[in-house]
């Protein structure tokens, strides 16, 4: 068996962990899809009925609703890895430290992109948009922002997963690294809902292409310093 | 009940006396905070001897299994795991070490055999489905697989844990307390362990305060005060770490 195909396959193994415990538990998804309704429902009430208002604002408040509630459920399964030592265990296993890293990394992505996409429908709906005339380059979009937002959370999670101030101090880390993401993903998702008109879309993607494999890269690098004590 | 005879599978070890020493370490410490844990430990450890560490709370035993598991970096000093230096080859020694600590590592939401099924992939052990039923039907939880371990009491995590242990190829076992928590049948249970890797050829590490149970299973002991090695007695352990325990005892005896 290649290094390679045994890599991907200890990956799997600690992404399907993760997904086992967040179906049974659902700790991270819950509470960050509570978050992510409350912060469309305030907003909604803020921008008040004006259609044009909402429709102008919707990409904004979609990654705005999205990126938050990612931070929380990053966190969520890092904390899995807090019971009872099993990050020591985690880190003990006889594997390469970025195998750990994509694991993680892709059962944040699942969880996102769930996330994100349950947050984009609600958009749609609250804010009454056409969400279905522009569904393949919104997925695109909400693809790529949540393999990102997963990428950049995971290795930041790692940073603070022993510190007492976790909660406070991952979305202070977070947010600043994820601003060309944030753009990036406003952007195209305004440019998918408007149709493209100026050309723009492909750019932006581009840049959010960009964003991610760079991130992954770095984070599956520099993991495992994360683990030493 | 566990079943009375426990598969182990070590590593393809050698003979005793081709193998290295399982621990070599020299001036090994650990400052945790600018405070030493461990204050600078010499010992020699050799293959397939069961050893047990001694010593108040405090005195340096978990951090110097935690140092060997590679869960931690030394602040200075040497280390080495069947020739394998820790700080180099931190990746190869993982692949020779079984560590079982305080916390059992376990994940709440999996159940029973998901977790040992878990840890079977990540110790790429062979013949994974039949070696993780054998492991829980040996720490006696073969009808609580399909349990989630959140249910569990105390005792069986600590059974659990012991299972994961021995889903390890391991040369060197490291067990942090192992009686804690368990039963009667759960001691015996690691008793059972002992002999098994004992006939497998398997270094064994023990820290324990209740270590006369584990008496009659023990080739040496190493008492550790404050951070430093305060005696080594018995068979198979020195704290030289340069000469072999025989050549010492035979240097000794001709003066």
């Amino acid at each position: 068996m290649s290094t390679l195909r045994r890599e991907a396959g200890l990956a799997m193994a600690v992404a399907r962990k993760d997904a086992l415990a967040e179906l049974r538990g659902r700790h991270a998804t819950v509470s960050a899809l509570f978050f992510a309704a409350v912060v469309l429902l305030l907003f909604g009430f803020a921008l008040g009925p004006d259609s044009a208002r909402l429709a102008a604002a919707a990409p904004g408040l979609l990654w705005l609703a999205v990126v938050f509630a990612g931070i929380l459920a990053v966190n969520r399964l890092h904390l899995l890895e807090t019971e009872d030592g099993a990050l020591e265990q985690l880190a003990l296993y006889p594997v390469p430290r970025r195998v750990i890293y994509a694991g993680k990394a892709i059962g944040g992505f699942a969880v996102m992109l769930v996330l994100a996409l349950v947050v984009l429908g609600a958009v749609g709906v609250l804010f009454a948009i056409d969400i279905a005339a522009a569904w393949f380059p919104l997925l695109v979009t909400v693809v790529l922002g949540a393999a990102g937002i997963a990428a950049v959370g995971t290795f930041y999670a790692g940073v603070t997963v022993r510190l007492r101030a976790r909660e406070v101090m991952l979305p202070l880390l977070m947010l600043p690294v994820l601003a060309p993401l944030l753009l990036g993903a406003v952007k195209a998702t305004a440019a998918a809902l408007a149709g493209d008109p100026f050309g723009e879309l492909g750019a932006w993607l581009q840049l959010l292409v960009a964003f991610d494999v760079i991130m992954i890269v770095a984070g599956a690098a520099t993991y495992g310093f994360l683990l030493e004590d | 009940m566990p079943q009375t005879t426990i598969y182990v599978s070590p590593r393809s070890l050698g003979a005793h006396d081709t193998r290295p020493p399982a621990v070599v370490t020299a001036d090994l410490a650990r400052l945790f905070a600018g405070t030493p844990a461990l204050a600078g430990v010499s010992l020699r450890v050799e293959a397939g001897r069961t050893i047990a560490l001694l010593g108040a709370n405090g005195a340096g035993k978990t951090t110097l299994l935690r140092l060997l598991a590679t869960a931690i970096q030394p602040s200075y000093g040497m280390a080495q795991v069947d020739g394998l230096d820790l700080g180099r080859q931190a990746d190869l020694v993982r692949e020779r070490v079984v560590y079982l600590s305080h916390a059992t590592g376990l994940y709440d939401d999996l159940t029973a055999r998901e977790n040992l099924d878990f840890s079977a992939r990540m110790l790429d052990t062979p013949e994974r489905a039949a070696r993780v039923e054998r492991a829980l039907g040996d720490v006696g939880l073969a009808d609580r697989a399909e349990t989630r371990v959140r249910d569990f009491s105390a005792g069986m995590r600590k059974r659990l844990a012991l299972g994961r242990v021995l889903l390890g190829q391991a040369s060197l076992v490291l067990l942090d307390e192992p009686l804690a928590a368990l039963d009667e049948d759960g001691m015996r249970l690691v008793e059972q362990l002992l002999a098994a890797w004992r006939e497998a050829g398997v270094t064994v590490l023990i820290a324990s305060h209740a270590i006369e149970r584990l008496e009659r299973h023990l080739d040496g002991r190493v008492l550790l005060d404050r951070g430093l090695v305060a005696e080594v007695s018995g068979a198979g352990v020195s704290s030289n770490p340069l000469a072999p325990a025989s050549e010492r005892r035979q240097a000794v005896a001709t003066g």
